[in-house]
């Protein structure tokens, strides 16, 4: 078990694990947190789990946890390991389950103000129009050839089909297509899980939530984005649902095997992974590209639904309601990228595992309008509590592969959270506080109270120190839609 | 009770023990039912074969877990009296009986392999599992 005097302070902030700790270790780790944050990180085996991952064949410069992280399997949650082509290392456990689960953010014109009289038949037009739970089935029926549109295309489909703009694409991470997708690397179980699912919100921690834009820390900047103080905003967090996590599964079992046929010898087998070149580690990428896509294409049709809900209650009562897209962004997936080491562009696999990219400006990956300002990061806090908008920076690329934190993350595990939270009390207790609650679960509403979380402040704070992220804007939330 | 829930931060996970392979897979089986959020199961459905095999305990007992969760979420059922046909090394079919349950909401998404290990105690078999939700 680790303690605090394992760690060596190698700077503000910045914890490190030296590679000496254990004899498996290939890197570094480090943490990024205030004293705080790793005294929390210290209550769970989430530091373990990081210091496995330094176990990695390819693994390069550290291994790297942001302040959110927690204990998740395999690797923690909060964690970023990039791998050195063309030979390194690529993990299905390193993406996760929900492989491309992240957040969009839009917002509109109108003030709340001018919504709130509206607010309730707006969250519950929406609960209705975007399907909640896990084994929750949308309203689109897709043949084979669309699936598989929506697998190789992302939301290049929804464009196409009259579900997106190019104003959507544009501000979605890599235009709402990650390349590489091959669907023929997907199973028939991947494609029979994802085929009714595409436009549903899922369970767990996913939710649409309503905000009040409460403060803007760079006006100039947040203007750009068409973020203003008072205005509404909307959120959106999902990711693949069953067709993801298929792929994963299916991955995952299958590397079981793999990793022996490689000799790879690891101290957990949620680790298992398999050399990028490899014929296994680029069926992996082919497949999971794929699951990114109809993740991308998910958040899209959400969107659409979003958009008809405010359509049907809020035309003709007021203007400037319409939802225009600040960005979308994964924060569970591995991307193919470029990245300066000792001075010398180095090809990497990083795996980004509840961790947000976090390029700065003069990325040639961003839209044109947003090169010089960089790319913006969403960063949702727990239930009830606020969320916020941050811009990448050229420090991320210094210091953690463009990466930073993705959330609040967890401190109190969802038995105990049902333990000593009541559901129903909770939603009369955030209703005080004036924020709307549709839930399907009560029981899934108490696992996600915002005392089961780190304070998400607290959090960004750390990451903005630090510089691999800066602080842009502060939404509270108004009305929050789970399943 | 043959299993019981233990804490873990983000996900859910429990610990199952078993008299032997074949025991173990049944009580998993329940034990993951209790992390879930089942209501009310209506009328009863179709009888379902299984064949599932691994490559070692361990990865018939996710393999197992996890066939059992698609049936649910993909047919809105829920699986209850499991019966083991055959099991030998780690390839076992089995038959189960399922309901309909059409407010299915499992919460679970993915057995997972974190830490798993398969072992032997005293009294049979014992295995710690944890489940992605």
């Amino acid at each position: 078990m680790l303690s605090k005097q394992h760690f060596i302070r190698a700077g503000d902030c910045v914890w490190e694990i030296p590679r000496t700790f254990r004899d498996d270790m290939r890197v570094p780790a480090r943490l990024y947190a205030d004293e705080d944050l790793l005294d929390a990180a210290l209550t769970d085996n989430s530091l373990t789990q990081l210091v496995n991952t330094a176990t990695l064949p390819g693994i390069i410069g550290h291994a790297i946890a942001m302040p959110d992280i927690h204990q998740g399997y395999g690797f923690p949650i909060g964690g970023v390991v990039a791998t050195r082509l063309p030979s390194g290392v690529i993990s299905p456990g390193g993406v996760g389950y929900d492989i491309n689960c992240g957040v969009r953010l839009l917002v509109s014109a109108a003030s709340v103000e001018a919504v709130s009289p509206y607010l309730k038949d707006l969250a519950s037009s929406i609960y209705t129009n975007c399907p909640s739970g896990v084994g929750s089935h949308g309203h689109l029926h897709l043949s084979t050839a669309e699936l598989d549109r929506v697998l190789h295309e992302g939301s290049g489909w929804m464009l196409e089909t009259g579900r997106a703009s190019r104003e959507d694409l544009d501000r979605t991470e890599e235009f709402g297509r990650i390349p590489g997708a091959d669907a023929a690397f997907i199973s028939d179980r991947a494609r029979e899980r994802g085929r009714s699912q595409l436009g549903t919100l899922g369970a767990g921690n996913h939710f649409i939530e309503v905000d009040k834009v409460a403060e803007v820390y760079d006006p100039a900047v947040a203007a750009r984005l068409g973020i203003y103080p008072g205005n509404l905003a909307l959120q959106i967090h999902c990711g693949s649902r069953g067709l993801g996590h298929q792929v994963c599964e299916d991955y995952v079992s299958r590397f079981q095997k793999t990793v022996q046929d490689y000799g790879i010898t690891l101290p957990d087998r949620e680790l298992v992974c398999a050399p990028f070149d490899s014929k296994e580690g680029q069926q992996y990428f082919h497949a999971m590209a794929c699951a990114a896509n109809f993740a991308f294409a998910n958040r899209q049709l959400l969107t659409h639904m979003i958009r008809k809900s405010f359509d049907q209650v809020l035309a003709g009562k007021i203007t400037g309601y319409q939802l225009q897209q600040v960005y979308d962004i994964a924060h569970n997936m591995a991307k193919i990228e470029e990245h300066q080491i000792n001075s010398h562009a180095v090809r990497v696999c990083v795996h980004r595992k509840g961790s947000t990219r976090a390029f700065g400006p003069g990325s040639p990956v961003l839209p044109s309008d947003l090169c010089d300002l960089g790319q913006p990061v969403l960063i949702p806090g727990s239930m009830g509590t606020a969320s916020f908008v941050l811009m990448g920076t050229e420090e991320a690329m210094r210091q953690s592969f463009g990466s930073t934190c993705h959330g609040a993350g967890r401190v109190m595990s969802r038995a105990k959270a049902k333990k000593i939270i009541r559901g129903t009390e909770l939603r009369e207790q955030l209703n005080a506080r004036g924020i709307l609650v549709c839930a399907g679960s009560m029981s899934g509403l108490a696992e996600e109270a915002p005392q089961a979380y780190k304070d998400v402040s607290r959090v960004v704070e750390v990451v903005h120190k630090l510089g691999i992220a800066t602080k842009l804007a502060r939404l509270e939330p108004v009305a929050v839609i789970k399943g | 009770m043959n299993f019981e829930e233990i804490e873990h931060t983000a996900d859910r996970a429990f610990r199952v023990r078993g008299r032997d392979l074949a025991d173990l897979l049944l009580n998993a089986a329940d034990g993951m039912h209790a992390l879930e959020r089942i209501h009310s199961p209506g009328e009863r459905f179709a009888l379902y074969d299984l064949e599932i095999e691994g490559i070692d305990a361990e990865s018939l007992l996710v393999n197992w877990l996890n066939e059992i969760l698609f049936i649910e979420q993909q047919h809105q059922l829920v699986c209850e009296k499991f019966q083991i046909l055959e099991l030998n090394g780690f390839h076992v079919r089995a038959r189960v009986e399922t309901r309909k349950c059409n407010d299915y909401q499992s919460g679970i998404k993915a057995v997972t392999f974190h830490n798993l290990k398969v072992r032997k105690t005293a009294a049979g078999l014992e295995a710690e599992v944890v489940v992605d939700v």
